[in-house]
């Protein structure tokens, strides 16, 4: 796969309030093809809310996010170009596996033997005719992976994909998401674990409170201080929302 | 230009309905909760007397519908609710972000389901009956007569468009307690209310849904001051379609 410009994710401006409190406040970024960009944050910073609005499901109250220059809702096959992993929850508990991925793969044209494939890809071929109620975090973790490469897409966006998986599924994931981006494709992957995106991503997009705070590379964050999480905390110090203190 | 369509939407959406069991057993239910009416009807007036008449028979045979309009009018309400409940909703958008296209599936699939189970409930009902006064002096009621035919009919359809008033009203609430709650209330609700007024109530009487049913739709010939089964259930359809129109309104507007 050669990366394209087709694959860009472009956030201009992107802004988002709920009530009065604003949760993305004026994003500008660039995801580029071809390597993995990493969405840091601390909770409660946006990443999630900018994830749906990429995706067409939260509509931005000003500003736009592009997928190759053109809003999600006007891809000609959403699957096909972009795979998302949404919060675990993004399946009916009631419903297979087989049956979660038959149905979106209708949707978007493709053939039914993908699903036989990302149900292999993601390890979930046993299990694929239980229902999703009765799957482990894990497991819906990887079922919500399976989605995402569906269509064979040249974006990927995940939202928190390490949650709730084991040593190995962690590390899984991480071959998984480098072997994607060197194929070409555009891979963004939030997360508030600092140490984790070190080892997966390369780039950096890091926001606290809704606002770009660094758009860096995982070597030069680091640079200058004791560790990477340091890094992080000083960046992001002025800006998070909930924080606890020391039990006495 | 979109590549789907709703062709393809709507393979999403018979996928989704036929994958969840609450679909099979709310269907299941409809058509057993009339059959068992109808047969309970036959039986209780095997030794009625006088002897009962085939309209009487067939009017109180189909009463199941009482039920089964709540078991398929909750089909319709979870075939949207179930999905912002549990997040599915978030999955489908993504993969078909043209959301009116998403509800005219919906309404096609979940309305053509709905239908053919409520035709099936509603034969279910006329048969329990006609099986239960077989051997009596009761005149058996055929489906050749269109005086019999037409509340079989219209019975299914009213059905039918019940659930799709649980799709529209689902997709104005999104939650499932309160669409279902909402639904029951606008079945029940009206008909007391027209109650109180008496002899008096029938000109608002006739457009309340259960009263249309017990008096126009599922009875042999409508009472005095309601209107003919059809138009019955044309305005039930026409109610299904407001409530739909005002859910995909609102679905191009709000988050999901």
């Amino acid at each position: 796969m050669v990366p394209s410009v087709d694959w860009v994710i472009e956030l201009r401006e992107l802004t988002k309030r709920y009530g009065g409190r604003v949760a993305v406040d004026g994003l500008s970024v660039d995801v580029r093809p071809g390597v993995v960009t990493g969405f840091l944050g601390p909770n409660g910073s946006g990443k999630s809310t900018t994830m749906r609005m990429i995706l067409g499901l939260d509509a931005p109250d000003r500003g736009q996010a592009l997928i190759g220059g053109v809003p999600y809702a006007d891809l000609r096959w959403p699957l096909k170009t972009v795979g998302a992993l949404l919060d675990a929850g993004a399946v009916h508990p009631g419903r297979s596996a087989r049956a979660h991925l038959a149905a979106l793969a209708a949707s978007n044209d493709i053939p039914r033997s993908r699903v036989e494939q990302v149900l292999r890809v993601v390890g979930l071929s046993e299990a694929a005719n239980r229902r999703a109620g009765t799957y482990s975090l894990g497991m819906r973790q990887r079922l919500g992976v399976a989605v995402a490469l569906l269509g064979d897409p040249g974006v990927l966006l995940l939202d928190e994909p390490v949650n709730g998986l084991d040593p190995e599924g962690i590390r899984w994931i991480r071959d998984l998401l480098r072997g994607l981006a060197a194929e070409g494709r555009t891979v963004f992957v939030s997360s508030h674990l600092i140490a984790e995106m070190a080892l997966t991503a390369e780039r950096l997009v890091v926001i606290g409170r809704g606002r770009l705070l660094a758009e860096t590379t995982v070597d030069d964050l680091a640079a200058g201080a004791d560790s990477l999480e340091d890094a992080f905390f000083r960046l992001t110090s002025q800006d998070t929302d909930y924080r606890g203190v020391g039990a006495s | 230009m979109n590549g789907y369509g709703f062709r393809h939407a709507a393979r999403m959406e018979r996928i989704k309905l036929g994958s969840v069991r609450s679909t099979w057993w709310l269907a299941i239910a409809a058509v057993v909760v009339m059959g068992a009416v109808g047969a309970g009807v036959g039986l209780g007036y095997r030794s009625h007397t006088p002897v009962a008449t085939a309209a009487q028979i067939l009017n109180n045979s189909l009463g199941g519908a009482i039920a089964a309009q709540l078991l398929l009018g909750a089909l319709g309400v979870l075939v949207v609710t179930g999905e912002y409940g549990t997040g599915m909703i978030r999955s489908t958008f993504a993969a078909v972000p043209r959301r009116r296209v998403v509800l005219a599936a919906k309404v096609a699939v979940c309305g053509g389901a709905a239908l053919t189970v409520g035709l099936v409930a509603s034969f279910a009902g006329y048969l329990g009956g006609q099986l239960a006064i077989r051997g009596t002096a009761i005149p058996a009621a055929s489906l050749g007569d269109p005086a019999i035919l037409r509340p079989v009919l219209l019975t299914g359809v009213y059905l039918g468009a019940t659930a799709l008033i649980g799709v529209g009203v689902g997709t104005l609430l999104r939650h499932s307690g309160a669409a279902i709650g909402t639904l029951f209330g606008l079945m029940f609700v009206p008909m007391i209310v027209v109650g109180l007024f008496g002899e008096s109530g029938i000109a608002v009487g006739r457009f309340v849904p259960l009263l249309m049913l017990l008096n126009s739709i599922a009875v042999t010939s409508p009472i005095p001051g309601l209107f003919a089964g059809w138009v019955s259930a044309l305005l039930m359809c026409g109610y299904a379609a407001l409530a739909i129109l005002c859910g995909g309104v609102l679905l191009r507007y709000r988050d999901a």
